[in-house]
């Protein structure tokens, strides 16, 4: 039997138009409202702004909560095990604190002699208090998106563009504020690109994100002399960064210049986020 | 008593693909990353429920479901509801145009749900200038499509549940 093109059509009405099966809308009217939302998502205005950080703070929130009972049961299972390797880690940090002890009498030293190096320069020694510290309070890594939502907004003062720090290292940047909450995109990310300075040898590039594999360093000049274990710091050349902010070093993997993070991301439970004034700079 | 805590849990079991779209969605766990392989659990589970069962899965709930997805990992809202709503619309056709139901006939038919879905995703994300990792895309639809008789075979010890 020949399907002609009117029981294509019926089949097509049935399934798009019909609110029939206790369906309260109907297909094509739902497919239609999203689409408006993805336009309308580009407007930018103060009412509708308000709108979405109120929804997005709603559902972060109800997020947390439903997330919650099996985060536990992550953090008991972590707990666990590091108390199974409780020995073996208290004899490699033993050792590594011996290390640390000998290598603090020289860094203190090696600071002294920075800071009157740069008074000499007449080069102002800023130390910036102006930090936020922030819990992260969902960190469901997206495999298209890789970011964090940090538990403080415009409440804070945060605002988009400003630098987030792991410690004094360099993670990310705030894309998204609502009231009560930000999303952090991590250097990791696809979206991420951070121009970046080589040190000693003082080269510019900028870091690519690349999702799950290390971040690269692209745009480099054709004669560089990058070597393994280079450090990686902001350039600050955008103007959006303050410059001198430590991000990782240099890992060459099969002539791709990669570099390894100072902080783990998979590991963060705080976050800094540097309240200097974006537009300012 | 024993007819009422019946009903209970008939009620309970028939909620249990919505507690589980939501859940999915609130939690982030809507794609499950192991390794290498990555299946989008919230593609099979619409697809399966809207063939077989539209009455429980609501297409306003796939719509809101979609809209909580986007929030939580910072996608565009209204991307993932049209992705979920065309996953949707292509198993109600099958539904529609079908008779016999088997797997075979499912996991044929969910080939058009999944490229017409990425198709659409490519699109709306495209025009929003969000970087996609394609690589990534293509892995997670093939694993999709191939995990796809297991989660069915979980779902239909759901459904018989429910006959009984």
């Amino acid at each position: 039997m020949e399907t002609s093109r009117e029981d294509v059509g019926i089949a097509i009405r049935s399934a798009f138009l019909r609110t029939d099966t206790k369906q309260r809308y109907s297909l094509f009217f739902l497919i239609l409202f999203s689409i408006i939302l993805i336009f309308v998502e580009k407007i930018e205005t103060k009412p509708l702004n308000y709108v979405r950080s109120f929804v997005k703070d709603g559902i972060y929130r109800v997020s947390q909560m439903v997330s919650y009972p099996a985060k536990s049961f992550g953090t008991s299972l972590n707990f666990i095990e590091k108390h199974v390797n409780l020995n073996e880690e208290y004899k490699v940090l033993e050792k590594e604190n011996q290390i640390l002890k000998n290598k603090i009498v020289q860094d203190e030293f090696l600071n002294l002699e920075n800071v009157q190096l740069k008074k000499l320069i007449d080069e102002q020694v800023s130390s910036h208090n102006n930090l936020v510290s922030s819990r992260v309070i969902i960190d469901k890594q997206s495999p298209y998106l890789n970011s964090f939502i940090i538990n403080s907004g415009s409440n804070k003062n945060i605002k988009n563009g400003m630098t987030v720090l792991d410690g004094k290292y360099f993670i990310g940047r705030i894309v998204d504020v609502n009231f009560f909450s930000s999303r952090v995109l991590l250097v990791s990310d696809l979206n991420s690109h951070i121009p970046v300075i080589i040190e000693p040898e003082g080269i510019h590039a900028i870091l690519y994100g690349h999702g799950s594999s290390n971040a690269t360093l692209e745009y480099l000049p054709e004669n560089h002399k990058i070597k393994k274990n280079d450090k990686v710091y902001t350039s600050g050349k955008e103007g959006v960064f303050e410059p001198g902010v430590p991000i990782g070093k240099v890992l060459i993997n099969d002539g791709q210049i990669e570099v390894l993070l100072f902080s783990d991301l998979d590991q963060i439970t705080f976050v800094n986020v540097d309240l200097a004034d974006v537009e300012l700079r | 008593m024993a007819y009422l805590i019946k009903q209970i849990r008939a009620r309970f079991i028939e909620l249990m693909p919505l507690f589980f779209l939501f859940y999915i969605s609130l939690t982030g766990n809507s794609v499950i990353d192991f390794k290498f392989l990555s299946i989008n659990v919230h593609y099979i589970l619409i697809y399966y429920w809207v063939l077989r069962r539209p009455q429980l899965l609501g297409y306003g709930f796939i719509f809101i479901s979609g809209i909580i997805t986007d929030v939580v990992f910072g996608l565009p809202i209204g991307v993932t509801p049209l992705n979920l709503l065309v996953v949707a619309a292509v198993a109600a056709y099958v539904r529609v145009v079908t008779v016999r139901v088997s797997l075979i006939n499912d996991w044929i038919s969910f080939i058009p749900a999944l490229l017409a879905a990425n198709f659409i995703y490519f699109i709306s994300l495209y025009f929003s200038n969000y970087s996609v990792d394609y690589l990534y895309l293509f892995t997670n639809s093939v694993f999709t499509f191939v995990c796809y008789p297991i989660l069915w075979g979980i779902f239909t010890t759901l459904t018989n549940f429910m006959k009984e």
